[in-house]
């Protein structure tokens, strides 16, 4: 029990929830605001999209490294299905299926270029978020955009509302919190009890030893960024419905605050190390800190700098421990002669 | 991933990689001057040219340098949106002397901004992606702070460097030209440059071999804030205006200016002279897709996401055609 | 023939136009321990990726325990018993010691899910085999490089391993560590189990193996038991040369020589209380095994490493070493451990590499800096210590271990420096550049120079320092000079 408890205080995801608690603390003794049913909803509503970006973030980091693509092939998958769905009158489950398979197309290129050339992954996906925003903006044209007759009925769904007595706020959980909890069920699974899901996390510990122990890299690599093309093409759909509207100029940028929640959550970017549990908890963080400022008694204004703050602070932490466990004379010196 | 780098050939003076994108860049100058010769080549449009790749042109030059240090600089175009506001915010003063205390501070803040990128990279170790993606937001955030949230405008006060033109040369431009010229010789034939390429190669060699790679690290940095500042300065002079969140998408066309100048990304390899080249050609590309109407600008990004990915695979082969020479 | 686990004959592999094995042999019998030796690039990898049906051959015939295989691939021959052990032992350093324990055999009966209760079956089996107590929970990354050692080991044995292939394995081992991998190498041969072991180190060779064979240059050089083979036949098999003695280090006292290096309690992180004189002219040693401290001494003595409590004295002065470039300007060089990573930038060009250390020497007003100077110190270190190369404009990547560990000594030697540190200077190097190094060290002590050379290789240090200081622990163990500087008293005293 002892070392059980040892193991978990070791561990980055316990530190950050610390982090969240107290932080959560401090904003309920400013505000009063913190702990209410409402605010809390909220805090999960804006977690939904950023929570779904963080699973493409982390396959990426865990097998190869930065995908920063993941933003736009939402954008451009959603465009497609939205337009395919408002043409023909398609119901939920085509304009999803047509916004998956076109994000696990443009996944292709990444993993193409990736994976048969072997470049350096951030610099792939920039030039594919490029090829896709030329697409979107350039081919298309496209504007803001009405949902599909069934999505948005089905985006008004809410399954959860809550009420606050006293400030008479109201907030609503949509239906896409489903689909983000399947999805974090379905990877949970997949990471931790398939091989192939533990391939991934193999090939990122050690290619070589991967590829020696009869793991085919090259198509777990490929199929790693399929799949995120995928994901992030739910993801695309869930913020569109969020909005109740397709938005295209919504999706840029969005990429770097995802990688910074998913690093904060324990995620190492020279691969092979990350949690689902610490992309919630760093989701969450700096989710949390982004909305509740306002109750803390900060103006909107500051918001950049406290999360530029909080990132850099969370990620000189994690570097430092990161050199301490790498630290050779800290290692040999346990080792006698 | 394999680093080679392009070797130098005693008898031609410029990098493979670098005469490579200067045959583009004939080429393309040749096209051009065919198909759309009348509204294409004249004076005002080459000027137009020279003006309108300044800003990304001295930034790119900038990430250049930290790629070729072995990291990355995200922060750029936030560090120049800083500098611009910091100048704008001092003109609006109104006291005597301001303008130049104004680029002077824009200078500074570039400086400042850099040195702070350089600290968190080498004695905080934070990975240069992450370091500088958090001071991105940092700046960001300060321009909120410091603007208001809103626009900064001046009046003109510092007009003339974007409308100067010098024997027919927009001063912008000159100024480009004369920062590659510094850089390339600042890279390419000091200890400084050596340095920095050995410690973008190897961080612990270049430890071992008494190179003092935080120094080095944060002067790169520095030196990118520097161009960033520049950069603040003449999209203020150029726009009269300057805000926080300007100019999100020059981040991303920085870095493939980088790269398809020939700079590794890994570090340690490439040369500042193919950013020159390659900024040219771009918006010489760009240029002449603006004459044709029916392709919009945005398509731009389409082609340059493209572009990318291309040459990448075409250095690719192109070094492996000469691997197999050299045996 | 049934009583040979292994028998190739003729083995051909060529990778592009170079022939890396021209017709190969080599046959293991049962239950023995079979050593393979050989310099660097004779095709001992190769080999081995052969026999474990990585590379498929050019050429000749594979027989696994009296079985033809015509088309070897990597599970034909793990079915068939056969295991390598890499020197990078193939672990995932991510993943706990279970996983790595059972996922290779999981991957293999091609299962699709994971079922964490098997897992924990394999791998408590694995380490039972050989009486291996370990936190099956741990990570990897966390344990020390000789569990890591077992880790691979313990599951290699899943695979009713017949054949164990061992590529170097005692490189990175604490002599306590090596006795034990040497004691359940022994377990495993009582079991039947054959195992090839790969060195290049001769007291382990002798200690350990049945029978030996020597490649050199991709072909059989000679093939016996070892009780035929002695230390001057296994240097002439493998170099093809005969090597005069180095030069007889002259049995004389350096005491009255002038004090160029000399430590009152030093302490730093990894060892303390380190006192000890380097005179002008001495090749000190400084011998101790894994863990010893000896490392961190060096790096505290050219300032890579900043000691936490006493001080390091200069020709007789007290210095503070900041930095490396400090150290450099007083006049210490240091040749570090790992050549790859510490010594040499792998891409960049040879002379880049040698002139590094000399760039504010060769740089003009205004930091400037002209590659023909630095092409002209290159060429003429290059000329000087003997590095095979005739463009030193190509990668430092392209030479051999020797001679690239060449390159580092030319670039410390470029500093004209007063105290030359090495540490290991001819680990992974050829007989024929370790020959060429010693020479060059005596050369150098004999003009004055003040040698320090840290060392786990007790041959080396005897044949080489005048001196040695023991460090066991990160302490002081013991001093043997002169007569008493010798094989046995280095192995007594450092085991």
């Amino acid at each position: 029990m002892d070392k059980k408890i040892k193991k978990v205080v070791k561990q980055t995801e316990f530190y950050i929830l610390c982090i969240i608690i107290v932080f959560a603390v401090i904003i309920q003794i400013r505000s009063g605001q913190f702990f209410t049913s409402n605010n809390l909803m909220d805090l999960v509503r804006s977690m939904i999209v950023p929570g779904i970006y963080a699973l493409c973030a982390l396959l990426s980091f865990v097998s190869t490294g930065a995908d920063v693509s993941f933003p736009l092939i939402a954008a451009l998958s959603a465009y497609i299905a939205v337009l395919a769905g408002n043409t023909w009158s398609l119901g939920v489950v085509p304009v999803f299926l047509i916004a998956v398979i076109t994000g696990c197309l443009i996944g292709c290129i990444n993993g193409f270029f990736i994976v048969r050339y072997r470049f350096n992954s951030l610099i792939v996906t920039l030039g594919t978020s490029s090829i896709c925003s030329g697409i979107l903006f350039g081919a298309f044209e496209a504007g803001r955009t009405e949902l599909p007759e069934k999505l948005y009925a089905l985006s008004k769904v809410n399954i959860a509302t809550v009420k606050n007595e006293s400030s008479g706020l109201g907030s609503a959980l949509p239906g896409t919190f489903i689909i983000m909890i399947v999805l974090y069920a379905a990877a949970y699974f997949i990471l931790n009890y398939t091989m192939v899901g533990r391939s991934v996390y193999a090939l990122g510990g050690d290619e070589i030893s991967a590829e020696r122990a009869g793991i085919n890299v090259k198509k777990v690599r490929f199929g790693v960024y399929v799949v995120n093309g995928g994901i992030a093409a739910i993801a695309g759909l869930c913020y569109a419905m969020m909005s109740y509207f397709y938005m295209p100029n919504e999706y840029a940028g969005a990429e770097m605050l995802v990688i910074a929640a998913v690093i904060l959550g324990g995620t190492r970017m020279s691969g092979g190390i990350g949690t689902l549990k610490g992309c919630l908890l760093g989701t969450f963080l700096l989710t949390m800190v982004s909305n509740s400022l306002i109750l803390f008694g900060i103006s909107v204004y500051w918001e950049k700098v406290v999360v530029g703050a909080i990132i850099i602070i969370g990620t000189a932490i994690s570097a430092m421990q990161a050199q301490r466990a790498s630290n050779p004379f800290a290692v040999r010196r346990k080792k006698e002669a | 991933m394999d680093k080679t780098i392009g070797q130098k050939k005693k008898t031609l003076p410029f990098d493979e990689n670098v005469r490579r994108l200067m045959i583009i860049l004939v080429v393309l100058l040749i096209v051009t001057g065919v198909t759309k010769s009348a509204s294409f080549v004249n004076l005002s449009n080459f000027q137009s040219i020279g003006k309108q790749l300044t800003e990304y042109g001295l930034m790119s030059l900038g990430m250049g340098i930290c790629m070729i240090s072995g990291g990355i600089d995200l922060s750029t175009v936030y560090v120049a949106n800083l500098s611009g506001i910091c100048a704008g915010l001092i003109f609006q003063m109104n006291l005597p002397g301001n303008v130049a205390v104004g680029c002077l501070a824009a200078l500074c803040v570039g400086l400042l901004c850099g040195a702070f990128n350089g600290v968190l990279i080498s004695y905080f170790h934070i990975p240069p992606m992450l370091a500088t993606l958090g001071s991105y937001e940092l700046f960001m955030g300060i321009s909120v702070v410091l603007s208001g949230g809103s626009t900064v405008s001046t009046q003109g006060q510092i007009e003339l460097l974007s409308s100067l033109t010098l024997l027919n040369i927009p001063l912008p431009f000159l100024i480009f030209i004369i920062c590659t010229v510094a850089l390339v010789c600042l890279m390419g034939k000091t200890k400084f440059g050596t340095r920095t390429y050995l410690a973008g190669t190897s961080e612990k060699a270049a430890r071992f071999a008494g190179i003092h790679v935080n120094t080095t690290v944060i002067k790169c940095y520095m030196l990118s804030g520097l161009l960033a500042g520049i950069a603040g300065l003449i999209s203020l002079s150029r726009l009269n205006s300057a805000k926080a969140d300007f100019g999100t998408s020059y981040t991303m066309q920085t870095i493939l200016v980088a790269v398809l100048g020939g700079i590794n990304p890994n570090g340690g390899a490439g040369r500042l002279s193919g950013i020159a080249f390659a900024v040219v050609i771009l918006q010489l590309l760009s240029s002449y897709l603006n004459q044709f109407p029916t392709i919009s600008n945005y398509y731009r990004d389409l082609i340059w996401g493209a572009a990318l990915l291309l040459v990448l695979v075409f250095n690719v082969k192109i070094s492996q055609k000469s691997g197999k020479k050299k045996d | 023939m049934k009583e040979n686990v292994l028998c190739v004959k003729g083995i051909k592999k060529s990778f592009g136009g170079v022939h890396a094995l021209k017709g190969v042999d080599l046959t293991i019998k049962k239950g023995e321990i079979h050593c393979l030796a050989g310099e660097n690039g004779c095709g001992k990898s190769t080999i081995i990726k052969v026999i474990s049906g990585f590379y498929k051959p050019d050429g000749g015939t594979i027989e696994i325990d009296g079985k033809e295989y015509a088309n070897l691939n990597t599970a034909e021959a793990i079915s068939a018993g056969i295991q390598v052990i890499y020197q990078d032992f193939s672990i995932f350093p991510n993943l706990t010691v279970m996983e790595n324990l059972a996922f290779n055999q999981v991957l293999a009966e091609k299962k699709k899910f994971v079922n964490k209760k098997e897992y924990r079956k394999i791998a408590e089996e694995a380490v039972r085999k050989i009486n291996f107590n370990v936190d099956l929970d741990a990570r990897v990354e966390s344990l020390s490089v000789a569990d890591k050692q077992l880790i691979a080991i313990s599951r290699a044995l899943l695979h009713n391993a017949k054949l164990i292939i061992m590529d170097e394995p005692t490189t990175a081992l604490t002599s306590k560590e090596v006795k034990r991998l040497f004691a359940i190498i022994n377990e495993l041969k009582k079991e039947g189990i054959t195992i090839l072991f790969v060195s290049h180190k001769l007291d382990e060779v002798f200690e350990i193996s049945d029978s030996i064979t020597i490649l050199r240059s991709g072909e059989n050089v000679h093939s016996c038991p070892i009780q035929e083979m002695n230390e001057e036949k296994f240097t002439y098999y493998m170099t093809g040369r005969n090597f005069d003695a180095v030069p007889e280090k002259e049995k004389i006292s350096f005491e009255e020589r002038k004090s160029m290096l000399k430590t009152e309690n030093l302490s730093a992180p990894g060892f303390e209380n380190i006192s000890f004189d380097l005179h002008e002219g001495e090749v000190l040693g400084i011998v101790g095994q894994l863990g010893s401290g000896r490392t961190e001494l060096s790096l505290a003595l050219s300032g890579m490493l900043k000691p936490f409590a006493g001080s390091i004295f200069l020709e007789g002065k007290e210095v503070r070493l900041n930095s490396v470039s400090e150290a450099q300007k007083c006049g210490i060089a240091l040749v570090p451990e790992d050549r790859l990573t510490e010594g040499l930038f792998l891409p960049q060009p040879i002379y880049k590499n040698i002139s590094v250390t000399c760039l504010d020497a060769l740089a003009k007003m205004a930091g400037v800096l002209k590659e023909d100077d630095e092409k002209t110190l290159s060429q003429s270190w290059v000329d000087d210590i003997g590095v095979a190369t005739k463009d030193h404009t190509l990668p430092v990547s392209t030479l051999s271990g020797g001679n690239q560990q060449k390159v580092v000594l030319a670039r410390c030697l470029a500093t004209k420096p007063k105290v030359l540190i090495l540490n290991g200077p001819t680990v992974g190097v050829d007989i024929g550049a370790k020959y060429d190094i010693h020479k060059l060290l005596r050369g150098l002590a004999k003009n004055g120079m003040a040698v320090l050379v840290v060392s786990d290789d007790v041959a080396e240090v005897s044949a080489l320092c005048d001196r040695a200081i023991i460090m066991k622990a990160g302490k002081f163990a013991g001093e043997l000079k002169g007569e008493e500087l010798n094989n046995e008293n280095l192995y007594k005293v450092t085991a």
